[in-house]
Order: C-alpha cells, then sequence, then structure tokens
C-alpha cells in the first residue's frame, strides 16, 4: 500500500523550505503573469495564493532540472481560466483565446519591457507628492478606493481617474527616459 | 455611476489610439470595467496588435507598481537590501503569499484560512476573514486511567490537554504528564490544581511523582509544606492535618510553610508533618503506593477487557437488518485492499476497496484502524437503495482539518438525494443534502464542536437524518450537539461514496475539482437505512468507548 508523502500541514521539512525558497523567487513573476489576464489587483491576490496551494500540492512532480516560473505559470493560467470562467466581465475580456494570445505575446515583449521599466522608480520618484502619496497608498499599501475617496474628500470616481492619470504621466516619463537612453547609446 | 463605468461611444466598440481605449483599459485595472466595455476590448485586441502591445505594457506597469516593494522603499529606512522582508512593511491590509509563507514558515496559518479552494460546490460558501493563530492555555495531558471517576464538575477525557485549574479525582488512578516531562499518578480522593508546566498543588490526596532530568525544579504546594523536585521520584499522601513526604529516589527539597528552615530528603528518607508537631523522619515506604506504581499494568488489564467487550458489542450490532454497511477494520490482512462491510443486507456489493491508507492503532492498543494522510487516500463503497432515514456512525481520531471541507464519508458528485458528511475546516460537523432540482441541496450544520481540544483522540461521531420528523441531529461522543430542520424532500441514496475523500464525479471531464480528504484516523464505521433515537447512539459510543472502564451493561442501565 503506497502512500504518497504526507503533506500535513505544520511540520517544516526539507521539502517545504525548497518549496519556498523556489515560491519566493518566483512570486512576483506570477503575480504578474496573472495580472496581465485579470489585473485587478485583490483578486490577482487570490487567484495567486490559489496557485500556491496547488504550487505546493504537485511540487511532487517538479523536476528541479526545469526553471521553476515557467511550470508555476502554466498552474497559473490554469487558474486564471477558472476564475474568469465564473465571472461574465472577465470572460467577456479573455474569451475567444484572447487569454492565451495575451500571455503568449507579454513573455515575446517582456525583454524589452525589462529595459524601459528600469526608469520606473526614477519616474516614481519624480511625480508631485500628492501624486505619489496616492500610487504608493494604492499599490503598495493597498487601501481600498473608498477609505482613499474619504480621506482626500473627493469621489471615488475623481480617485480613479487620478490613478489613471499618474500611471499616464509615469508611462510617458518611462517612455521619454527610454528616449534619450536610445539616443545615447 | 463612476466617470470611467460610462459605456464607450459607439456602442461596444472601442479604437485605438482613443480616450476610450485609455477609460476602458484603467476600467479593467480598477475591476470596475463592464461586461459590455470588456466586450469591446476583447474584439479590439484580438484584432489590433498595436492596442495589444500598448495594453499590455500599461497592465506591466499597473501589476509592477501592485509588486515590487522596492520602488516604494525609503532610502533611509536602512532595510532596503531585503526585498522579501520589504513586503512586511505593508500596512497589513494584504497579505502577500510570500510574506504570508515567510511569516508562517510553515502551512498551519495559511491552511487554516487564506488558502479556502474558489467556491463552486454548495459547501464552498465562503467565510469572513482568516482565524487568527491558535493558542493554548494546557500545561498538561491526561495520559492514562484506571477505573477513574471525576466529580461532577469536570470530566477530563484521557489523551486531552489539561489546562491550569483544579482536577477532582473521587475514586480510580490517573496519570496526569506535565509538559515539563514532569508525571504525576494520583489516587482518588485527591484534589491537585495544575498551576503551570512544572508546577501543582496538592491540599488533599495521594501523589506518586516521577520527575525526569529536564524537569528538575517541579513543584508541588501542600498546605503545609512546598516541595521542589531535583529531578527524582517521590510520593505524597497529604490529609487534613498532616503531610507525608516518601523520597524514592533522588533529591527533594522542602520548605515549610510555617516557616523553619528547609529540610532536604535523599533516597529512602521521609518526613511526616503533623498538626504543630516538629517534622519527623520516617522511612520511604513504597508499600502505601502500591496500586500508583502498578497504574500501568492495570490499566492495561482494564483495557484488554474493554476491547474484549466493545467487540461482543460491536458484533451484536450485525443483527440489526437495517444496519447495512458495518466496517471494524478487523481481520483483513496489511496488503489486503479488499474490506468486508459486514453490514446485514448487501449482498451484492458486500465489499469496499481500500486505495492508499495505512494501518495504524485504533482505540484500543490491539484495534486496527485505517490511517487517512495523503490526498488519494480513500475507502471506496457502494450502497444501492433509497432510504427514507439514513444514521451515519464513525469512531475517528482527528489529525488536523486541512482541508476547507473534510470527508467523513460522501457520495461521489451532487446527484439527486445523496449526502456528504464531513467536517469543515473551523470544526463545523455537516451533513449536506442534495435535492431535486440543479442548485438545489441543504446543509445542515452543527456549531464549531471540534475543537483542537478533540484532535488526536478518539471520537465518536454520528448523525442521524430523520425524514419521518424532518430532523438532522449531529452527536459528537454519544451527546447531540444540535438538531435542524430538513428541507430537502427524500428518499435518500448512498449509491458509490468514499469513507474519508470525496470524488467529483459529474464534474465535466478532468478538470481540477476540490480536494476533501480527511486528515486522520477511522477504526469503525456504521450506517443504518433508518433513524437512530438518542439512547441507541449514545450506546453506540458509550459501547465502543474506550475510556469506559466499567461494564457496559451497567453503562446503558444507567440511562
Amino acid at each position: 500500500m503506497n502512500n504518497p508523502p504526507s503533506r500535513k500541514p505544520g511540520n517544516s521539512n526539507p521539502e517545504q523550505q525548497q518549496f519556498l525558497s523556489l515560491f519566493l523567487r518566483s512570486e512576483r513573476e506570477i503575480f504578474r503573469y496573472v495580472a496581465a489576464l485579470v489585473p485587478n489587483l485583490s483578486e490577482v491576490d487570490d487567484i495567486v495564493q490559489q496557485t500556491a496551494i496547488t504550487l505546493w500540492e504537485k511540487f511532487d512532480a517538479y523536476d528541479s532540472n526545469q526553471p521553476f516560473t515557467p511550470w508555476a505559470c502554466r498552474f497559473a493560467l490554469n487558474k486564471t481560466r477558472q476564475w474568469m470562467e465564473r465571472r461574465k466581465r472577465w470572460m467577456a475580456l479573455l474569451e475567444n483565446g484572447l487569454a492565451e494570445e495575451l500571455a503568449q505575446r507579454r513573455e515575446e515583449l517582456q525583454p524589452v519591457w525589462e529595459t524601459r521599466l528600469r526608469s520606473l522608480e526614477g519616474c516614481l520618484a519624480q511625480l508631485p507628492d500628492e501624486s505619489r502619496a496616492l500610487i504608493e497608498n494604492y499599490y503598495f499599501k493597498r487601501d481600498g478606493v473608498e477609505p482613499l475617496a474619504s480621506q482626500a474628500g473627493r469621489s471615488v470616481g475623481a480617485i480613479y481617474k487620478m490613478l489613471q492619470r499618474i500611471r499616464q504621466s509615469l508611462q510617458e516619463c518611462i517612455q521619454k527616459t527610454g528616449n534619450q537612453k536610445g539616443v545615447v547609446s | 455611476m463612476h466617470p470611467e463605468n460610462r459605456q464607450p461611444k459607439g456602442g461596444g466598440f472601442v479604437t485605438f489610439p482613443s480616450p476610450e481605449f485609455d477609460q476602458v483599459v484603467a476600467a479593467i485595472c480598477h475591476g470596475t470595467v463592464s461586461d459590455k466595455e470588456a466586450g469591446a476590448m476583447n474584439l479590439l485586441l484580438r484584432s489590433n496588435a498595436a492596442a495589444r502591445d500598448e495594453y499590455l505594457f500599461r497592465l506591466e506597469l499597473h501589476a509592477r507598481l501592485a509588486s515590487d516593494p522596492d520602488l516604494f522603499s525609503v532610502p533611509d529606512e536602512g532595510d532596503k537590501g531585503t526585498p522579501q522582508l520589504s513586503h512586511e512593511k505593508t500596512s497589513g491590509k494584504r497579505v502577500l503569499v510570500a510574506g504570508l509563507l515567510a511569516v508562517a514558515a510553515c502551512f498551519a496559518i495559511a491552511t487554516l484560512g487564506l488558502w479556502w479552494p474558489p467556491s463552486s460546490g454548495p459547501e464552498e460558501a465562503p467565510q469572513a476573514g482568516s482565524p487568527p493563530e491558535m493558542t493554548s492555555k494546557a500545561v498538561a495531558m491526561l495520559n492514562q486511567v484506571y477505573e477513574a471517576e471525576w466529580s461532577a464538575r469536570g470530566h477530563p477525557s484521557v489523551g486531552g490537554p489539561l489546562e491550569p485549574g483544579w482536577l477532582h479525582l473521587k475514586s480510580g488512578l490517573a496519570e496526569i504528564v506535565f509538559y515539563s516531562g514532569a508525571r504525576i499518578v494520583i489516587q482518588g480522593p485527591t484534589d491537585v490544581e495544575l498551576i503551570s508546566q512544572n508546577q501543582a498543588s496538592c491540599p488533599r490526596g495521594q501523589l506518586l511523582a516521577e520527575v525526569p532530568p529536564q524537569a528538575r525544579g517541579f513543584r508541588v504546594d501542600t498546605p503545609r509544606v512546598g516541595l521542589t523536585d531535583h529531578g527524582t521520584s517521590f510520593g505524597l499522601i497529604v490529609t487534613e492535618n498532616q503531610s507525608e513526604v516518601h523520597v524514592f529516589d533522588g533529591m527533594v527539597s522542602l520548605d515549610q510553610k510555617g516557616g523553619g528552615s528547609p529540610i532536604l530528603l535523599e533516597e529512602g528518607e521521609g518526613i511526616l508533618l503533623e498538626g504543630k508537631k516538629l517534622p519527623r523522619a520516617i522511612p520511604a515506604s513504597q508499600t502505601v503506593f502500591t496500586s500508583l506504581f502498578y497504574l500501568e499494568s492495570a490499566a492495561a488489564i482494564a483495557e484488554a477487557e474493554s476491547f474484549e467487550r466493545s467487540r461482543m458489542a460491536s458484533r451484536a450490532l450485525n443483527r440489526d437488518p437495517s444496519l447495512l454497511v458495518h466496517l471494524d477494520f478487523e481481520g483483513v490482512g496489511a496488503s489486503e485492499w479488499r474490506l468486508p462491510t459486514g453490514g446485514y443486507s448487501i449482498t451484492d456489493e458486500s465489499e469496499a476497496s481500500i486505495i492508499g491508507c495505512e494501518w495504524t492503532t485504533g482505540r484500543w492498543r490491539e484495534k486496527r484502524a485505517l490511517a487517512f494522510q495523503g490526498v488519494s487516500d480513500r475507502v471506496r463503497l457502494a450502497v444501492p437503495g433509497a432510504f427514507e432515514s439514513v444514521t451515519l456512525a464513525a469512531w475517528v481520531r482527528i489529525q488536523g482539518l486541512d482541508r476547507r471541507i473534510n470527508s467523513l464519508f460522501m457520495s461521489d458528485g451532487f446527484d439527486v438525494g445523496t449526502l456528504h458528511w464531513s467536517i469543515r475546516s473551523d470544526g463545523v460537523l455537516g451533513l449536506t443534502a442534495i435535492g431535486r432540482d440543479p442548485g438545489d441541496y441543504q446543509i445542515l450544520t452543527s456549531p464549531p464542536v471540534i475543537k483542537l481540544d478533540r484532535f488526536g483522540r478518539w471520537l465518536h461521531l454520528a448523525v442521524v437524518l430523520d425524514g419521518g420528523t424532518g430532523r438532522v441531529l449531529h452527536y459528537v461522543d454519544g451527546q447531540s450537539v444540535s438538531e435542524k430542520t430538513l428541507r430537502i424532500e427524500g428518499p435518500f441514496r448512498i449509491a458509490a461514496a468514499e469513507l474519508g475523500n470525496w470524488n467529483p464525479r459529474g464534474f465535466s471531464g478532468n478538470d481540477p475539482f476540490h480536494i476533501r480528504n480527511f486528515s486522520g484516523a477511522m477504526d469503525e464505521f456504521l450506517l443504518y437505512s433508518r433513524a437512530l433515537n438518542s439512547d441507541e447512539i449514545e450506546k453506540l459510543h458509550s459501547a465502543g468507548n474506550p475510556g469506559s472502564t466499567f461494564p457496559v451493561s451497567e453503562k446503558i442501565s444507567k440511562k
């Protein structure tokens, strides 16, 4: 009677340690991979957590000679698909093969982005204080839009609009910096 | 209405580049996009490569801002070099998986609350919030007993944790093991107060202590004297006006409560403190503590007797024609995967098959049980027929409630009239009855009764579905813990089903499914095609209770 290795929680063992270290190194990439399909942040968190469970449960099948991130992203894609299939708006957005197409195109574009996005930190620093604070509260502290709106004495719609504008100016800054660098090199 | 929720101009079309495109991409990032806008964006992105690349870049920027805490690290905070830790700087509203794993360093917390699988099945309704980390005040455990009778105020269970407080043993013997490693055997009538992992007080009774080196410093207080043990074995007899201390091994120091200098007792020495008299030296005598020394063997004999009685009672159950399935996990070879079901009326499919699982020790040392650990472990069986009422009962030892839903016994899939008996991760017992219409079901739950203190011990669980009176009752250790009104109409079926797991057959193809494997052991399972009454459930419990040392018939006649 063969048993699969016990996967009881609570007892930290070398296998868990190995999983943790691999997962921690890949987590941001998995997050971004999922966010390219379902970008709403709280939903991305949920999908990544569910992916983590599955990865741990399937960790036996992981071949340590292969890179972890692509292996993990396959499960993330599966989880994202299940997620969107139960939610009409994401289904409407991603149906007819667009999900797979986006995931694939993203992979192709990544090397180009890596260079461009290096200036993101610098561009963030150039933002006016109020804008920078809003971005930090929304993305880093993960404050909800409602509390941010009531703090700022503005409407929820206005906060969304501000976030959109700030991202736009960040993107312009990145583009500009990229162009300057392009001239230099 | 959010400004960005306005329909894009052009009735369901988005062009690129355009302000509409900017606005819909933003709404997608914020999760506020409408179905119609989403559909329009789908059309655009599938047909316009430039739009698709621009879209992907905007989403990437959005995702980077959300996933790269280094972007926000304040230069003079000094902890910039540790990206993983910087997750913890968040306000705590959000727990990144990385932070969660790193901080928890194990999966306990995650499994408790945050990692529940997505909802889809009836039992999967979400629960709010994540429970805090579990705590315990326990300082000791009740290791074994022999003919123990406790005062009405409390009845500790063998194998169960003991928190600081009083134990009143009226008669019999009980062994208490402190978490420090010190162990005491008490003989009733004895009152003991557990104070900490290495301290107790005993104002009355008879006590034998064994203190291993790691518990050195173990202290017992009596009204007249405080004993501090230095890695030894000693006996104590305390009555209203005298205390006797006998040291059998090692060394004990005594400090007298009414003043006087500390006394050091060595192996073979004893002391008698009586009234206001001066302490008197006596030789240590094991004779008065004989029964305490022999608790172990007495308990073993009692256990063998208890097992034999229970085995007879269990066999007698088979005479009941409504007992359809009776698994006692006995009489099967270790490598055998077929289990005789032992019930009365199933003829054709009277076998259950074991998948995975390991054999382990049951309620008694000689009794066997099946351990469920891995996600594949299960026992499959088929019960034909349709019934107005059903009773399920099992002896289980729960290791942990690892899954959101932990199966005790579940019919495959979600077929009409079938039943799912399970324990939710928060300790709620549930019986799900599937109704006739798609999506119609009822989950009949108990309060959260399976708590940590019930883990690791043999429990008798039962659920009675009474189609006649329309009631469902859950029982723990022979006592009813809930009674609910049944809304779903019978007849009820079991059909193909599993112990300790769930087969989601009926879900399409090879899609991933919810994992509901039980973590623990089971050493008896009964399925009746009728509703047992509360006396009968109590009888099942007491007849099979490994803790009951007096004759079963006596206990039943007490009811």
